[in-house]
């Protein structure tokens, strides 16, 4: 899928130098290194540092005003960084901005359009600063208005055009000239379910073709579409991996339903190795239990309700229910995102360094959390 | 200058499908017209002419109507190129597209010049009646409109800074017609300084003594030195503030 540029412009960077050599760029797609960006004395980045392989659907999350769109605008050359690197499937996004430029499509947050122009004029105008050369601007602009749904609005004002239409034409213009990064800033914000699922459908089929980093604040949008998250709070890095990695990060709970005494059930639960403290409530006669169960993901778990019900089994408790749920990625979020004391970037690690990126993020978000701590 | 030939088609396109362009347009040549009528009936009244006191030198060089209302129209002409894009956001697509910023400054102002000369060009018409009832020498003609160009030329970049500059639309138009206003003003200082540094300096930027000048066919090279100047430091600026937001 990656094409190689025609004459790339000798880079001193060391960390290429290996790629270069052997006459083939391996780098990932995008490589953010050490990013920081700050508008006056607020940091709205903070020493941001994570990589996307070609060929991911990579989600990007964090609540409102954690630094998401910023980082996307960083990453679309829009904004410049106060410090730290971004590469663009290998090159800079400062130095070789042009190559750069020319590998990514961005669709910015609400999606800005010329309201007195034709759709199909638009993107014609888009296709010809994107240098889609004359003889093939006509059906590339066509193809896009296809993958996008729009053929029946390719006539169409765009100021007429609702909110859905013309975020799909923001996504059209992002798919000109097919490039292979395609980095979507909150694509289904402001669209009604119906859209939402249309959208959701077509990054989906976009994801064949495209490395895709689309931003949101809305959980369910990441697990319909993608397979990769990195969570952000605060403009830092809290979290990066596969969604099960991430939703793992919670702690599963199990839920038991119970008749008998509640001193033994205690002494009970107290016997099986890990479980969390439980919490107890009467309710008539049956004991009501929660308590979290040890290790992280829901295979050790799994082992753990084994060893609870068999306990309880030996003391002759009435067992009337066993649940078990795994952390909501919900749940997770909120726990990522809302405390900031807590040392971060303890996620899997796993796909920074398969990308040969340093693996400083991790220590990063620790120095900038000790920072903050001093800071209070 | 990759972008620089897609931005002022666009840029051309956008300025005429907007009532406000063929609002101003109507209007300046309602102004341009009456001026030249007055002129017209005044001549008619005299019974011979000087060989560089005729009605075409008189409608380039000795009234003010004729650039009093570029004061208007060139602020107006150009307060939306970058207010706008910024305001509704389209700045961002456009400059993450691969265009470099020169290129999309230069292919906005190609444009507002464009538009600025096709707002004159029913003007020539003027020239055309004269002609038919009198003698007209076309050189001069020619060097009046290339001083209306290159004034314009000057103003309209003036004018692409501020909106480079500022916040709004009409903080862009109050600013660059404040701006034309006061080198124009400055001009005019050449008939109120005594003689000295001041006075050869407002000679010097004076709009005024240029058309004076270039009407009755005196092109001099550095009143063109000076109205290129005009020009390319404003650009400047604008290239800057462009590459700067970026920055902020």
């Amino acid at each position: 899928m990656r094409r190689r540029p025609p004459a790339a412009p000798p880079r001193s960077s060391p960390g290429f130098a290996f790629a270069r050599r052997s006459g083939k760029r391996i780098a990932p797609m995008i490589e953010v290194v050490h990013l920081s960006k700050s508008y006056g004395a607020i940091a709205a980045v903070h020493d941001l540092s994570f990589s996307v392989e070609a060929g991911q659907v990579v989600g990007f999350l964090g609540p409102n005003g954690a630094g998401k769109s910023t980082t996307l605008r960083i990453l679309a050359g829009f904004l410049g960084a106060s410090s730290g690197k971004v590469t663009i499937a290998g090159f800079d996004i400062v130095d070789e901005r042009h190559e750069a430029l020319k590998r990514l499509g961005y669709m910015p947050e609400t999606s800005p359009l010329y309201p007195e122009m034709k759709v199909r004029e638009y993107l014609s105008f888009r296709a010809e600063l994107k240098d889609v050369l004359r003889s093939k601007r006509r059906t590339e602009v066509g193809r896009c208005l296809e993958l996008a749904q729009l053929s029946d609005m390719a006539e169409m004002v765009i100021g007429h055009l609702s909110k859905g239409y013309r975020q799909r034409v923001g996504i059209a213009d992002a798919l000109l000239a097919s490039p292979p990064l395609l980095i979507l800033d909150e694509p289904t914000a402001g669209l009604d379910p119906n859209q939402i699922r249309e959208v959701r459908a077509l990054i989906g089929s976009l994801g064949e073709r495209h490395t895709v980093l689309l931003s949101t604040h809305i959980l369910s949008e990441v697990e319909a579409s993608c397979s990769r998250a990195i969570v952000i709070a605060k403009g830092r890095l809290v979290a990066e991996g596969s969604i099960d990695a991430i939703r793992g990060r919670g702690r599963p709970e199990v839920r038991l339903v119970v008749r008998g005494d509640e001193a033994v059930l205690r002494k009970a639960l107290g016997a099986v190795d890990g479980l969390g403290s439980p919490a107890i409530e009467t309710r008539g006669e049956l004991l009501h239990a929660t308590a979290t169960l040890p290790g992280e993901g829901l295979d050790d778990a799994d082992q753990a309700v084994e060893q609870v019900v068999a306990s309880l089994a030996k003391v002759k408790l009435g067992v009337r229910s066993v649940t078990t749920s795994a952390a909501s990625l919900e749940e997770v979020f909120a726990e990522l995102t809302g405390k900031d004391d807590r040392p971060p970037g303890r996620s899997s690690p796993a796909p920074v360094a398969a990308s040969g990126a340093p693996r400083g993020s991790d220590e990063g978000a620790r120095r900038a959390g000790a920072a903050e701590e001093d800071a209070s | 200058m990759r972008g620089l030939f897609p931005i002022f088609k666009r840029e051309l396109f956008a300025h005429f499908v907007t009532p406000l362009a063929w609002v101003a347009m109507t209007a300046f040549l309602l102004i341009q017209g009456l001026h030249f009528f007055l002129i017209v009936q005044h001549f008619a009244g005299q019974l011979d002419l000087s060989a560089d006191a005729g009605p075409v030198q008189t409608y380039f060089g000795q009234t003010m109507m004729l650039y009093l209302p570029l004061l208007f129209v060139c602020p107006v002409l150009t307060m939306r190129l970058f207010a706008e894009e910024r305001r509704s956001g389209t700045i961002e697509p456009l400059l993450t597209a691969p265009v470099d910023t020169a290129g999309v400054v230069l292919g906005k102002y190609l444009a507002v010049v464009v538009i600025y000369a096709v707002m004159w060009l029913p003007t020539v018409l003027y020239m055309v009646l004269v002609g038919r009832y009198g003698a007209v020498d076309w050189n001069v003609v020619a060097s009046g409109y290339l001083a209306v160009l290159a004034i314009g030329a000057g103003y309209l970049a003036i004018g692409t800074m501020t909106s480079a500059l500022a916040r709004s639309q009409l903080a862009a138009a109050l600013t660059s017609a404040m701006a034309i206003m006061g080198l124009f003003m400055l001009g005019v200082g050449e008939f109120i300084f005594p003689e000295g540094v001041g006075r050869d300096l407002a000679g010097h930027v004076s709009a005024w003594a240029q058309m004076n000048d270039f009407s009755r066919g005196i092109v001099d090279s550095r009143r063109l030195v000076f109205d290129a100047t005009v020009v390319a430091l404003p650009l400047f600026v604008t290239v800057r503030a462009v590459d700067a937001w970026r920055l902020e």
